[in-house]
C-alpha cells in the first residue's frame, strides 16, 4: 500500500515538474514567419524596381522626373510598407522589427517629400536613395532571418 | 531520488556555451556586413557630391539618415542576440528537465 502511494506521489511530482519546466521556457522573440519574410523580400524588390526604372527609363531633363509622374507608384509602395508595419506590429515580442519597419516607412516618406519639393531627382540621388532603402530592408531581413536560429531548439 | 547538482549545472553551462558559440559567427558576420554596407554608402555619397550629382543639402540630409540606419541595424543585432539568449536558456532548461526525469525514472 505504502509502495503504491509512493509511486503515485512520484508520478504526480513528475507530471508537475514536466509541466513546470515546460511553462518555464523563455521567449524573447516571436517565431520565424516565412510568409512575412517573403513579403519583406517582395516589398524590397518593389522599391528596388521603382528606383531602377526611374533611373533607366527617365531623365532629369524635360521634366520627365516631375513628382506627378511617380506619385501613384509612391503611394502603391507606401501602402505595402504600411501593411508590412502592421503585420510586424501585431506580433508579440516583435518591437525591434517593428521599429525597423517604422524607420523604413519614415525614410520612404522623407524621400517622397524631397522629390515633391524639388519636383525632380538627379541620377546620383536616385542611386543614393535606392542604396539607403535597400540597406534598411537588409536590416529588416536580418531581424526576421535571425528568428530562424530558434528552429530546432528544444521544445 | 538522487540528482548530482554539480553535474547538472555543468551540463547546463555546456549547453549554454554550445548554443552561444554555435551562433556567434552569425553575429560577427552580420556586424561585418553592416560595416561593409556603411563603407559602400559613404563612398557613393562622397563620389556623388564630388561629381556635383547631389546638392550639399541632400548630402547633409543623407548623413542624418545614417543615424536611423544605425538604429535599424542595432535593432536587427538585438533580435539576433535575443534569439541566441532564448535558445541558450531553453537548452539549459532542457538539460535540467532531462536530469530530473532521469532521476525520477530510477525510482519508478
Amino acid at each position: 500500500m505504502n509502495n503504491t502511494l509512493s509511486k503515485a506521489i512520484v508520478i504526480l511530482v513528475t507530471v508537475f515538474l514536466v509541466t513546470f519546466t515546460n511553462s518555464c521556457r523563455v521567449k524573447f522573440v516571436p517565431d520565424f514567419d516565412s510568409e512575412l519574410y517573403s513579403k519583406i523580400e517582395t516589398t524590397s524588390k518593389a522599391v528596388d524596381r521603382f528606383y531602377l526604372l526611374m533611373l533607366e527609363t527617365t531623365s532629369a531633363k524635360d521634366n520627365e522626373r516631375a513628382y506627378s509622374n511617380f506619385s501613384k507608384q509612391y503611394v502603391e509602395i507606401e501602402v505595402e510598407l504600411n501593411s508590412l508595419l502592421l503585420q510586424n506590429k501585431i506580433r508579440p515580442l516583435n518591437e525591434n522589427s517593428t521599429r525597423i519597419c517604422e524607420i523604413i516607412l519614415q525614410t520612404w516618406n522623407k524621400y517622397k517629400e524631397e522629390h515633391k519639393e524639388d519636383n525632380s531627382i538627379s541620377d546620383g540621388l536616385i542611386k543614393i536613395n535606392q542604396t539607403y532603402m535597400q540597406d534598411l530592408f537588409y536590416a529588416l531581413q536580418v531581424s526576421e532571418k535571425a528568428k530562424e536560429i530558434l528552429i530546432n531548439q528544444p521544445k | 531520488m538522487k540528482v548530482n547538482t554539480n553535474d547538472v549545472i555543468l551540463e547546463m553551462l555546456a549547453a549554454i556555451k554550445g548554443t552561444v558559440s554555435e551562433n556567434w559567427e552569425e553575429v560577427k558576420t552580420t556586424a561585418n556586413q553592416f560595416l561593409q554596407r556603411r563603407k559602400a554608402r559613404m563612398e557613393l555619397l562622397a563620389e556623388t557630391l564630388e561629381k556635383g550629382e547631389i546638392t550639399p543639402a541632400r548630402f547633409k540630409s543623407r548623413l542624418e539618415d545614417e543615424k536611423l540606419l544605425l538604429e535599424a541595424e542595432l535593432n536587427a543585432m538585438a533580435v539576433i542576440s535575443k534569439a541566441i539568449a532564448q535558445k541558450a536558456a531553453n537548452a539549459a532548461i532542457d538539460v535540467f528537465e532531462k536530469a530530473i526525469l532521469a532521476a525520477i525514472s530510477t525510482i519508478l
